[in-house]
């Protein structure tokens, strides 16, 4: 069983890597062989040039947004589930807040980039808020539904053995909930990483999208893909490392 | 049971119940609004953080036209590319599902690609596409399509290899089988991903605009952020607002209708 299983993900691992090597071929060959401009569509070897090229300036940038990311990720997280706790907590509020927070999430969220750029200047901190608002929110609502998904009848054995409200909170609610809120760090990865660079691209000192957009006015288009190219290692690598934690330690899911 | 829902259905109770459904979240807008005012006017607030909203309203009101066809500039790339990237994911997922070796080929590309700040791309594809209300759709589209893909898929694994069976052994061709099974199998996952993309969808058209567009919300943002104009940035997340909640509620509301058996919540 163990060997068909292994032999099955080998087949499948190669698989994937033979798929993303078909697809760098049949790039490369477009862009050679058609001879495409630089703007159209740059040769794969010629992005890794770029990329060893620049390799110091694109590893700062990456730096500075990676900081961003992480900062606004870690606060949006922390906010989102405190506030999710303390809503679960008052259910009197529940009918006000969750309705209140579905619409604000619906809204776009780089609609506010401009304005708390005017807030917050065009530092670190505009991009670190702007994450911890666009984060925030989809916490907030996963850990919502997470929390929501206890049986009524486990609360109330809970309680009939003299569980206070905390208890209750600590030894089910937060377990049965903690996939689903794991579930909306992970996809909240890499929607952190977007925020930043898009509110870099409005205005910054430094980063990734700024990168691009300096890029973009110079029509240096093997930079810009250099940036992107960059920029999906952070979020890969930031996806990488919550999926695995999932793995490992929400076992019970 | 049809009978007793239209006996229900002339009850004057029913229709109150709808009537306070509908006034009752306009009740706690017009207060908030009301209190926001209150909070700005008592304790000074300047407006270059946070406005009246009896201004923001006058903003919206001194250049109505402006607005609206920035509205429906945007409107237009997000629900084409909403619609071509939502048609276009669940067309992906069935291909997947249909051919193992695709799937297992392309599909990790997919999820990298998920990985990708799409947004960088706005410059290259403003490039492919010129500066059309196109460019700004394929970008919506690109955004919208993948949790489509991915959801659908998670829909088609959880439908019960029985039930193909015996279809199966009744003569059902593939086709019948992926239209009467494993399509509204996939339904609540569907829209769940479907409410996920009408945002990003909106999303990637006013990012989109940014990179040199006339008219369109996004345009308004940059214009408003130029003149630091905070009256005119809220006016625009108003505006904005209004149409990613609707497009919102347009998608839960056909969840409700279509899904009529629950799903997801």
């Amino acid at each position: 069983m163990t060997a068909s299983i292994s032999s099955d993900s080998a087949r499948q691992i190669s698989r994937g890597i033979g798929g993303a090597l078909l697809v760098a071929v049949v790039w490369e060959l477009c862009a050679r062989g058609l001879d495409l401009p630089a703007y159209v569509l740059p040769a794969i070897s010629s992005i890794l040039a770029g990329l060893a090229n620049d390799a110091g300036s694109l590893l700062a940038a990456a730096r500075f947004t990676a900081t961003e990311s992480l900062a606004g990720y870690a606060i949006g997280c922390l906010a989102g589930m405190a506030a999710a706790v303390l809503v679960t907590m008052v259910p009197s509020a529940r009918s006000v807040v969750v309705p209140l927070a579905t619409a604000i999430n619906s809204v776009p969220v780089v609609a506010y980039s401009p304005l708390v750029l005017l807030w917050f200047g065009i530092g670190m901190a505009s991009k670190v808020v702007m994450v911890a608002i666009a984060v925030s929110f989809t916490i907030f609502l996963s850990t919502i539904a997470g929390l929501d998904r206890v049986d009524r009848k486990s609360v109330d054995l809970l309680r009939s053995f003299g569980a206070g409200r905390l208890a209750v909170l600590w030894r089910l609610r937060l377990p049965t909930a903690l996939p689903l809120i794991i579930a909306g760090m992970r996809v909240s990865t890499v929607r952190s990483v977007i925020v930043a660079i898009v509110t870099e691209m409005l205005g910054a000192y430094g980063g990734l999208g700024w990168v691009i957009y300096q890029a973009v006015l110079q029509v240096d288009f093997v930079k810009v893909w250099a940036a992107i190219i960059v920029a999906s290692a952070i979020s890969l690598a930031f996806f990488g490392a919550i999926s695995f934690v999932e793995r490992r330690y929400v076992f019970w899911r | 049971m049809s009978g007793a829902a239209s006996v229900a259905g002339n009850l004057p109770v029913a229709s109150t119940g709808r009537f306070g459904a509908v006034v009752k979240p306009i009740v706690w807008l017009v207060a908030a609004v009301v209190l926001v005012e209150a909070i700005v006017v008592v304790f000074g607030i300047r407006s270059y953080y946070l406005p009246r909203p009896s201004v923001i309203a006058s903003t919206i009101m001194a250049t109505p036209g402006a607005y609206l066809a920035g509205l429906w500039r945007t409107f237009l790339e997000t629900v084409l590319g909403f619609v071509a990237g939502s048609l276009f994911g669940v067309v992906m997922a069935v291909v997947f599902h249909r051919w193992v070796l695709l799937r297992e080929m392309f599909f990790p590309l997919f999820v990298v690609s998920q990985t990708i700040p799409v947004i960088a791309f706005g410059a290259v594809v403003v490039l492919w596409f010129g500066n059309t209300l196109l460019a700004k759709a394929v970008i919506s589209f690109y955004i919208s399509f993948l949790p489509v893909t991915v959801n659908t898929l998670l829909g088609f694994s959880a439908v019960d290899p029985r039930q193909v069976q015996l279809m199966r052994s009744f003569g059902a061709d593939d086709a019948q089988i992926l239209r009467r099974l494993y399509l509204p199998a996939a339904l609540p996952q569907l829209f769940v991903a479907l409410k996920l993309a009408s945002s990003l969808a909106l999303v990637g058209a006013i990012v989109g605009e940014w990179f040199g567009d006339t008219t369109g919300l996004g345009v308004l943002l940059l214009q408003a952020m130029y003149n630091e104009n905070v009256a005119g940035i809220w006016a625009t997340i108003v505006v904005s607002a209004c149409l990613g909640m609707g497009l919102y509620g347009v998608v839960a509301f056909a969840e409700r209708r279509i899904v009529f058996w629950g799903g997801e919540q």
